[in-house]
């Protein structure tokens, strides 16, 4: 009984679905014209439930026609049009035809209760001029459909619009669920008794109801209401959709939401089963359902190819002219130089023609103060010419390659008058440093030489055993991952107050606080001496209490990882990207992928995808124990159970119950209606939890509305052309309504049983017959 | 009317090159279509709108508490008077608040706040049920705060420590 089809491996991803697209209003449908209503005084239906008004006469003006119904979502919107400032009022779709329109929408109701009587008076307005009633008064019995035991308030209310703004000749109030059981089960002729048994599941917006219906009646004492619904559902999916998709692109409304519950929700036969098989990724795939919300792929700028060539020829260009412009400063700092080198050159040859005073004060006038310092500059020029030629030439410098004598260092001192001896120092300064410089070059050149051959060494090794050398660095890497994760529980074990490892460090810091940290004996011993910081290792303490400082090491471990990865990725064809550290920390398991599948940061379709899968069943799976979704409340299995003792007969006390056969029929009789009864699964679930609590080889039917979502209206049509309806046993009249108020109604098979005539303060009702069923029942149940 | 809707009236009123065509918000507004089956005498109940959803739930069952205790008055009374009458009376009306369900007796199933799957385990910090390591990875990663939205799913609203 698997509910999971097979995966197709080759077929891919599971269908995506499209959301719905909108449609525009149209205009209303005309209704058959009023003339032959209006001298009839057909009575009108209206079927007012939480999501849909649905409305016409209870017959047609051709006798053999069935009547026609309008139907639109119980809503209306006053708005005022922005282009032309003019107050609109629309109903049910036309809220749709305006945008601004969909804010300002209101409803009759309040989830399960009646509340908006503004909304509920344009609703009904609605429904009248489009019947087309054009006398003075809607002149027209009415039958209206009341949700289980409505609170008083909304009835008191909803009497008064139809009796005092209306002026209806009478008004029946029936319930939606047991009319629906009444059209699927009502016998022909149209007159003859109703008598049928069942157990009617009426699935509402806002709740659900189970009432028994005996013998023809609705024993309301015995139904109960469950408070999750359609919209409850939806409002549950949108929950779950919100925190499994938390960032998703588009808007998530509990409308999507709610055509997703009605179209992709199934009910489980048996759901303990069903989630041990979708713990099967492969099950779990299988069972997607894909949504596809509306995206907008990102606009790219294309840029021709003659664009693109032109672009790079005008970087050239530009190139090349910095180039340009670079090589002439150089060429004229070149010049420069080159011109005063010559004037230095001829300024020195020109010492021997001149007197030594000219000649120094031209010196002077160079800024130079000795001929030392003129060999100097001369010598400097020299060399930056040499090499700025070289460049030139192509060649790279590598500085000056002899060893500068340093004379003056082997002379003793004893020899040297006080210049010398200060140019001794100055040679010995600058000979240590040219002897620095060459001790480094030399290391670096054995460090280069050590890498190569050790880089050789590894090669030889990995030519020669290829699964040896990546076995070893794998371990590496193996061994740098462990202690990267390592550090990582122990950071997130520090933040927990409680743990191991907080709490040993908290014993350090405690013990670094203290004063006597050497113990009394060992101090004596030691000489009374705190022997901390002898070892070196003594100061790790610190980086142990520590928590916030950034680890160093993390660092180093990081780059280390990073080589290893590298030259594994380079010569080991097995290790591939997904063996990386990286890709091992972002990895999710196969459960986790499947129940959200992840796609690519730029996917902008698939990232506007829904996937559905353990929802489909676990939202409907509410409707059984609603307590799953935080409403406590028994399930609709639970409820039935609750019922079995009033319609069986226990074998402890027999003869408690009447009519024993039609009991057990109701139980045995479960009749599905409301437009949630189509969500595939509803009825097999029934089926096999009742067997389950019912008698062994107990027959159970369950059966569904032919039409869940009218049928209400259709039997509410049907009976109000019964003789019964004509003969007002079950409507208030006007004058009934003036003498006892517009909450009280009279007890009849398919109405209400709360603020009863005659029976709200305790008094007897007349008709006994009614009273049969529920005295008996009472003492059991 | 208020200036600014005047301004733009005026604006297009003045435009004389398209004449406008109703939108079909206009086309299917019923604002202006007669009423004449409505009493114009009628004035609207004051408790219309006065009522949220708490107070007309808190009237019913208050009215409901009245009426049952009404009936135990008239049901011993009875008794008094005629012994055999009292099988005769209805013990309970149903009303809005008796046909709600009762709170489920049976044991909850755990299932997984995260995937829906099955959850043999809870996370002690964060309270969330979870299916296997797997999901425990992502539960570990949750802030306080969404581990909060998953708990409100079920309905568990976390006390502030």
């Amino acid at each position: 009984m698997s509910e999971i089809p097979a995966l197709d491996k080759d077929k891919g991803p599971a269908k995506v679905h499209l959301l719905p697209t909108t449609y525009l209003p149209t205009l209303p449908p005309q209704a058959e014209a009023y003339e032959y209503h209006r001298t009839a005084h057909t009575p009108i239906i209206i079927d007012n439930g939480s999501t849909n008004l649905r409305w016409g006469f209870g017959s047609s003006s051709r006798p053999n026609e069935e009547p026609k119904t309008f139907t639109g979502p119980n809503a209306i919107a006053k708005y005022k049009e922005r282009k032309t400032n003019k107050p609109l009022l629309l109903f049910g779709e036309a809220i749709d035809s305006e945008s601004g329109a969909r804010g300002q929408a209101r409803t009759p109701w309040e989830g399960d209760v009646l509340l908006n009587f503004d909304a509920l008076e344009n609703a009904l307005d609605y429904a009248f001029i489009q019947l087309g009633v054009d006398t003075q008064t809607v002149d027209h019995p009415i039958l209206m459909t009341e949700r289980l035991c409505s609170p008083l308030h909304s009835r008191a209310l909803t009497s008064e619009l139809m009796f005092e703004l209306y002026s209806v000749p009478s008004l029946t109030y029936s319930i939606d669920g047991v009319m629906s059981f009444y059209q699927n089960h009502r016998t022909t002729p149209l007159n003859s008794p109703f008598m049928s048994n069942g157990l009617v599941i009426s699935f509402n917006t806002a709740s659900t109801s189970v009432i028994p219906i005996l013998r023809g009646k609705g024993i309301l004492s015995l139904a109960k209401r469950i408070p999750w619904g359609a919209s409850q559902s939806s409002e549950y999916l949108l929950k779950l959709m919100q925190l499994k998709y938390p960032n998703f692109p588009t808007r998530v409304t509990s409308t999507h939401t709610n055509w997703m519950f009605h179209n992709f929700c199934e009910v489980s036969s048996d759901f303990p089963s069903l989630l041990r098989q979708l713990q099967d990724p492969l099950h779990f795939r299988a069972s997607e359902v894909v949504v596809q919300f509306p995206f907008v792929l990102p606009v790219t700028e294309e840029k021709t190819e003659e664009e693109l060539a032109r672009i790079t020829e005008r970087r050239k260009e530009q190139g090349k002219k910095l180039q340009e412009m670079a090589a002439n400063k150089r060429m004229e700092k070149l010049l420069q130089k080159e011109t005063d080198l010559q004037y230095l050159t001829s300024l020195k040859e020109s010492k021997g023609t001149e007197t030594k005073k000219e000649w120094m004060s031209k010196l002077q006038a160079e800024n130079l103060d000795s001929e030392v310092a003129l060999d100097e500059i001369i010598k400097k020029l020299e060399g930056d010419l040499k090499r700025a030629r070289k460049k030139e030439a192509g060649e790279v410098d590598d500085g000056p390659q002899e060893e500068p004598s340093f004379p003056l260092l082997d002379v003793p001192d004893l020899e040297l008058d006080e210049e010398g001896i200060k140019e001794k120092k100055k040679q010995r300064l600058l000979k240590a440093g040219w002897d620095a410089r060459a001790r480094a070059r030399r290391e670096k050149e054995r460090e280069r030489e050590e890498k190569e051959k050790e880089e050789k060494k590894e090669e030889d090794e990995r030519d020669q055993d290829l699964g040896g050398w990546s076995r070893k660095l794998r371990q590496e890497q193996e061994a740098l991952m462990s202690k990267i994760k390592e550090r990582s529980r122990r950071k997130a074990a520090l933040t927990d107050r409680k743990s191991a490892a907080a709490q040993a460090r908290m014993k350090n810091i405690a013990s670094l606080a203290a004063d006597d940290r050497v113990p009394k004996a060992k101090k004596r011993k030691a000489g009374g001496e705190d022997m901390f910081g002898a070892d070196d290792a003594d100061w790790a303490i610190y980086r142990k209490i520590n928590t916030a400082a950034p680890s160093s090491d993390e660092e180093d471990d990081m780059i280390q990882l990073q080589i290893i990865e590298q030259k594994l990725l380079t010569h080991d064809p097995t290790f591939t990207l997904q063996n990386t550290h990286a890709s091992i920390a972002t990895q999710r398991s196969a459960l986790m992928s499947a129940f959200r599948p992840s796609y690519e940061e730029g996917d902008v379709e698939g990232n506007a995808r829904i996937h559905l899968n353990t929802e489909r069943w676990r939202v409907p799976e509410a409707y059984f124990s609603p307590a799953m979704a935080g409403v406590d409340s028994a399930g609709i299995t639970e409820v039935i159970q609750n019922l079995i003792p009033s319609f069986l007969e226990s074998r402890s006390r027999p003869g408690v119950l009447d009519y024993l056969d039609d009991r057990r029929q109701v139980i045995q009789n479960i009749f599905l209606t409301g437009q949630p009864s189509l969500i595939p699964g509803f009825s097999t679930r029934l089926e096999t939890s009742l067997k389950s609590l019912l008698p062994p080889d107990s027959k159970v039917t369950i059966t569904r509305a032919a039409n869940p979502a009218l049928d209400a209206w259709k039997g509410m049509a049907a009976f109000s052309r019964t003789d019964e309806f004509k003969s007002a046993g079950c409507a208030m009249t006007k004058e009934e309504y003036e003498e006892y108020g517009g909450d009280r109604v009279k007890r009849w098979w398919g109405g209400n049983w709360n603020g009863e005539i005659g029976n709200s303060v305790g008094g007897m009702k007349v008709d006994g017959e009614n009273f049969v069923i529920e005295e008996t029942m009472d003492v059991d149940s | 009317m208020p200036p600014k809707g005047g301004f733009k009236k005026k604006a297009l009123s003045d435009g004389t090159s398209t004449p406008l065509t109703p939108s079909l918000a206009v086309q299917l507004s019923y604002l202006h279509q007669p009423r004449p089956f409505k009493n114009p005498n009628y004035s609207k109940n004051v408790n219309r709108r006065a009522k949220n959803l708490k107070a007309v739930l808190t009237q019913e069952r208050e009215r409901e508490r009245v009426e049952r205790e009404a009936r135990r008055l008239e049901r011993e009374h009875l008794m008094k008077v005629e012994p055999d009458a009292a099988s005769r009376i209805p013990e309970e009306v149903p009303s809005y608040t008796t046909v709600e369900a009762p709170p489920s007796v049976l044991p909850h199933r755990h299932l997984c706040d995260i995937t829906g799957l099955e959850a043999p385990y809870t996370d002690p910090a964060t309270g969330l049920r979870y299916h296997d390591k797997s999901v425990y990875e992502i539960v570990k990663g949750l802030s306080a705060g969404i581990a909060k939205d998953y708990l409100s799913a079920r309905g568990v609203n976390s006390v502030v420590k």
